[in-house]
């Protein structure tokens, strides 16, 4: 059986990359049978998605038709009774949303602030995974420190790049100024803000980029690298047409769901800037957040926020979808 | 079937399910709560407890204690919660009816609001309300809504103007600056002759409010309904702002964790005067320039503008959960924390103000000479708008003083852009 | 194609430098790296690793330091180093407990999220079935509706299920959150396994099942040690969720506990470093505990099976 296997993966490999249609499997075996191992073993996942997650989005697709707030939802506290007085509203939610000032000026950031992130998280990620994938002295203890961002949690993360990079006392200011520079407003002045929450949020996510990745270039056959060097081919052509179609299937689903990640990075601009100065770091979740949370609930708003920024990203995921079809990938 | 089951089909198929297990619960009307004799009192009391866990905590358990020795009946369990998280994890808890706890100290700014929601159990009439003369009117002011008290206050403060005496002494001046012009020159003279920064403004809503106070305005006019931070007295107080960063009498200030940068650089020294309250006592005297040397610490109070000297009304109220199960062992534990006694004990210990005027004369209070000198500038204390909005008026406000402080606006064009906000929190107001 | 020299190298330590044995490569024709090339690898590395270490460092020092020294206008590397504050975290709070609370939620949700993730990830990579692109977009639209929203209809319904306040309604907020993330990079790894593996299974009478557990999977093993440690980190480190559902403190994180060391305008620097070390000591147990899974070249996973 080993040996059957091991041919397996010979054969696998040179037919990877364009044979590899899911038609093809799809017809191996298309009967019943299989697809009730199919539905057994996505039965878990989709009943608690469905309940924990599923349950919000719709109610919440309907409350952003109301004008829902935390003051005139009916329920009853002990002696106090709160009668049920919210309306259907139609789309008014969304429309005050999207009408108003802030919105556009608020998309333009978050997009800004995603397609940088991610950009720099795949890039940096993808280039530190490339060195570690190579035979190299010490690379478990390269590995283990590059991950090391990743092991401290978020939020103490956030707190300590704030501490780093605060004007007066903090280290980073200090370094500059003993190197001869002037101290940076590095949270102070709304361009260096926005710098700041990029840096803080690259410095966070390249290591799970990076190991991702990691694991995808393991997974492409040395044999396929052989045989290209046998070839002739150059360092750049075997990364061009070997490194990169092998990634791709990693690749595009971390990128995709990096993307989404970002766009509603919360904990990041909310602990590193809250938002400010005055409001110039703010990213549409945690600008929705404040404007819905803050004070009385406002559900109605908060849901249609939530709506708006799930459509958003349904849109940006279909145009994403088309352009690997494009390239062969489907889904 | 070429893209599959779109999202929306499959949140048509879901909304099918949904529709029958959702909905609101109906209405009721429920009776209210029976008086019954204390010492029969029995049950378990969860009390959220928002004071800092580190140093606050021990003293607030040690009276937990006491409560637990005197009602053996009652078991009181101790939750502490971190006051960043307890407005939104008591909101979410008590909307849902389960989770939420018995008792709450909450932030006097939240008193309202939760009220208005029907999450706060009434009080009148019920023990925990205790001798209610004998509470200072202003802090017991943040209890009350619709007039009904939902909250009986534990703790007071406000903010007064905290000065380095030496540094003044080395600027030529024996006392703090009694308004918003000597508070101006002392700050200037500091900067000239003192080698320290003047004053350290810390951009924060809360913070601004004694300018605005001190020139005649307020953000709100709650009698007449009408919003105020953009009359011509509250501009003036923004001005004065707005020139003291200008003029550089105060040091540039820091957007991002002002508060800390501002007592940072007071404690060390770099600066002469910050306001800040009586929570910050401890945190001060720990500080370089008077850790050996307590006395060169001064508190007076807040500088007047052109028409009073006013700082904001802060502090912490209990309240209680109106679907709590132990109501009556809750409004007993109330009645306990919040005795003259009790609020003696944490004024010794902790040097937090009490809010009834009998506790002031108790031996254990006056044991913290901290109380006495905090005496002069609550008398400047200005009740805030106890609405149930009162709780979104901050963020509008913090935003615009980052900007002024940035250089980013003016005062006019600031004071504006707040009133603009505030029209759309507050249905019905006038400008 | 030699399979000989892999075969015995997996799943012992060590495996890790090893896997993608330089000799392997070399025999490919590719020569030693030139001096150069080798400094300026280790010279980007280096430079790498020291941003990456140097606010956690910073986070190490400052732990070290009296409660009250990191709030200082001047930078000092050290300032009286003690282990005071890690004593008083150990010793005089309830740290042990939320370490305790925090081991049991994250263990949980990382073997259920990997199982539940793994199996939701290899049908969605290897069958086409009726209903499989609603799952793909199920399974991305969660990832989409934020999460600041989704808590109080969660914690309504983790009500109504009588899970407030209990570790299974946690896990169960967290599998959420990870199990579509999981499923999807499982997609993608599976999509990498050549499909003729399965049919091999297949030839020798495996069950679908069986094909994915005793094939499949050991093949996968990068990309499974990914997903664990991505679930370990998620429900290790995630403050939202624990803060709302958990109120008893004797039910907190670890996350939700340090808060405490944040009072309403003072924050314990000290004591909050001191923790945020040890609870960054526990991930980076697991993170050496899942790496050697990162790097186990394909074949010689095959050869093990």
């Amino acid at each position: 059986m080993t040996t059957q296997v091991v041919d397996g993966t010979a054969a696998g490999a040179t037919a990877r990359g364009r044979a590899r249609g899911p038609r093809s499997r799809g017809r191996a075996g298309g009967f019943l049978s299989r697809h009730w191992y199919a539905w057994a073993m996505c039965a878990p996942v989709v009943i608690v998605t469905l309940v924990l997650i599923g349950y919000p989005l719709v109610r919440g697709v309907y409350l952003s038709l109301t004008d829902a707030t935390e003051a005139n939802m009916g329920r009853t506290i002990g002696m106090n009774t709160i009668p049920s007085t919210y309306e259907f509203v139609g789309l008014s939610n969304y429309t005050a949303i999207v009408t108003s000032g802030e919105f556009l000026s608020r998309l333009a950031w978050t997009i800004t602030w995603t397609v940088v992130c991610v950009a720099l998280h795949y890039g940096i990620g993808l280039g530190l995974a490339l060195l570690l994938n190579r035979p190299l002295r010490l690379r478990s203890l390269y590995r283990m420190l590059l991950v090391l961002p990743w092991a401290v949690p978020a939020f103490v993360s956030a707190f300590i790049w704030r501490y780093l990079l605060n004007g007066e006392f903090g280290v980073v200011n200090a370094m500059l100024r003993a190197a001869g520079f002037g101290g940076l407003d590095w949270l102070d002045d709304p361009f260096w803000a926005k710098v700041s929450v990029i840096a803080v949020n690259v410095w966070l996510g390249v290591p799970f980029m990076m190991l991702a990745l990691l694991g995808g270039l393991q997974a492409i056959p040395r044999e396929l690298y052989e045989a290209a060097e046998v070839d002739g081919a150059t360092p750049w052509q075997r990364f061009r047409h070997i490194t990169l179609p092998g990634l791709r299937p990693v690749s595009s689903t971390v990128v995709l769901l990096g993307t989404i990640w970002t766009f509603n990075q919360f904990p990041v601009i909310y602990l590193v800037t809250r938002g400010g100065p005055g409001g110039s770091s703010e990213i549409l979740v945690t600008y929705a957040y404040r404007q819905a949370f803050e004070g009385i609930r406002n559900y109605s708003g908060s849901a249609a926020w939530g709506v708006l920024i799930l459509v958003l990203l349904v849109v940006m995921a279909v145009v994403y979808r088309r352009a690997l079809r494009r390239q062969g990938e489907a889904w | 079937m070429r893209r599959g089951i779109s999202v929306a089909a499959a949140a048509a198929a879901l909304a099918l399910a949904v529709s029958a297990c959702g909905g609101e619960d109906t209405p009721q009307q429920s009776a209210a709560p029976a008086p019954s004799d204390p010492a029969a009192v029995s049950g378990e009391v969860t009390w959220w407890d928002t004071s800092d866990a580190t140093n606050e905590g021990p003293v607030f358990k040690e009276l937990k204690a006491d409560f637990e020795a005197k009602y053996p009946k009652i078991k009181v369990n101790h939750v502490n919660v971190p006051f960043a998280d307890a407005q939104n994890k008591f909101k979410t808890a008590a909307q849902s009816g389960s989770g939420a706890p018995d008792v709450l100290r909450a932030d006097v700014g939240w008193v309202a609001e939760f009220a208005s929601l029907g999450y706060l159990a009434p009080l009148d009439g019920t023990p925990a309300l205790d001798q209610p003369e004998d509470f200072l009117p202003s802090p017991a002011g943040s209890g009350r809504y619709n007039d009904k008290t939902y909250g009986v206050p534990q703790v007071t403060d406000t903010l007064g103007l905290l000065y380095n005496k030496e540094l003044l002494k080395k600027a030529g001046h024996d006392a703090p600056p009694k308004t918003f012009e000597e508070l101006k020159t002392v700050a200037q003279d500091v900067k000239s002759k003192a080698g320290a920064d003047g004053l350290a403004l810390n951009v924060d809503a809360y913070f601004l409010l004694p300018f605005i106070y001190g020139e005649g305005g307020d953000l709100l006019d709650v009698t007449t309904k009408k919003i105020t931070v953009a009359s011509p007295q509250s501009v003036a107080g923004l001005k004065v702002v707005e020139d003291l960063i200008k003029s550089g009498a105060a040091a540039k200030p820091a957007i991002q964790d002002s508060y800390t940068n501002a007592e940072t650089a007071f404690k060390e020294g770099k600066v002469a005067m910050i306001f800040n309250g009586p929570w910050s006592n401890t945190d001060n005297l720990g500080g370089k320039v008077f850790k050996d040397n307590p006395d060169n610490f001064g508190i007076a109070p807040v500088p007047a503008g052109s028409v009073k000297a006013g700082a904001p009304t802060g502090g912490h109220d209990y309240t209680v959960y109106a679907g709590s199960k132990n109501l009556d062992a809750s409004y007993l534990f109330v009645r306990f924390m919040d005795s003259a006694e009790s609020q003696a004990k944490i004024a010794g210990k902790l040097g937090l103000l009490p809010t009834r005027k009998s506790a002031y004369d108790m031996p254990e209070a006056q044991g913290n000479a901290m109380i006495g000198r905090w005496k002069e500038p609550m008398t400047a204390a200005v009740e805030r708008p106890w609405i149930p909005e009162a709780g979104q008026l901050f963020q509008p406000l913090v935003e615009g003083y980052q900007k002024l402080a940035t250089g980013g606006t003016t005062s006019d064009a600031m004071a504006q852009d707040v009133a603009k906000a505030y029209q759309g929190l507050l249905k019905g107001w006038s400008l | 194609m030699s399979t000989s020299d892999t075969v015995g190298t997996v799943g012992t330590a060590g495996t890790v430098d090893r896997a993608i044995p330089g000799g392997r490569r070399a025999t490919g024709g590719r020569g030693p790296r030139s001096a150069g090339a080798s400094l300026a690898l280790h010279a980007t590395l280096v430079v790498a690793s020291l941003v990456a270490v140097f606010p956690v460092a910073w986070l190490v020092l400052t732990s070290l330091k009296p409660r009250d020294a990191w709030q200082s206008t001047t930078v000092r590397l050290f300032d009286d180093p003690s282990l005071a504050n890690y004593a008083q975290v150990l010793g005089d709070t309830a740290f042990p407990r939320w370490l305790f609370n925090s081991l049991l939620v994250a263990a949980l949700t990382t073997v259920l999220g990997v199982v539940l993730s793994a199996t939701t990830g290899y049908a969605v990579s290897r069958f086409r079935f009726p209903g499989f692109r609603s799952i793909m977009w199920m399974l991305l639209v969660t990832q989409m509706f934020p999460v600041a929203i989704l808590i109080v209809p969660i914690y309504n319904l983790l009500a109504g299920l009588g899970l407030i306040n209990q570790f299974p309604g946690l896990v169960i907020a967290y599998l959420t959150s990870t199990v579509p993330f999981c499923a999807w990079m499982m997609k993608g790894y599976f999509d990498t396994v050549p499909v003729e593996i399965d049919e091999a299974g297949r030839v020798d009478g495996l069950t679908p099942f069986g094909t994915f557990w005793r094939l499949i999977l050991p093949l996968s093993r990068p990309g499974l040690a990914v997903a664990a440690f991505y679930s370990f980190i998620t429900a290790w480190a995630e403050v939202a969720y624990a803060t709302a559902f958990m109120t008893g403190d004797d039910k907190y994180t670890l996350a939700v506990g340090i808060g405490q060391f944040v009072g309403q305008h003072k924050a314990e620097w000290g004591l909050l470093t001191a923790s945020s070390v040890l609870i960054a000591v526990p991930a980076a147990a697991v993170f050496l505990l899942v790496q050697r899974h990162l790097v186990t070249g394909l074949t010689a996973g095959a050869t093990k099976s």
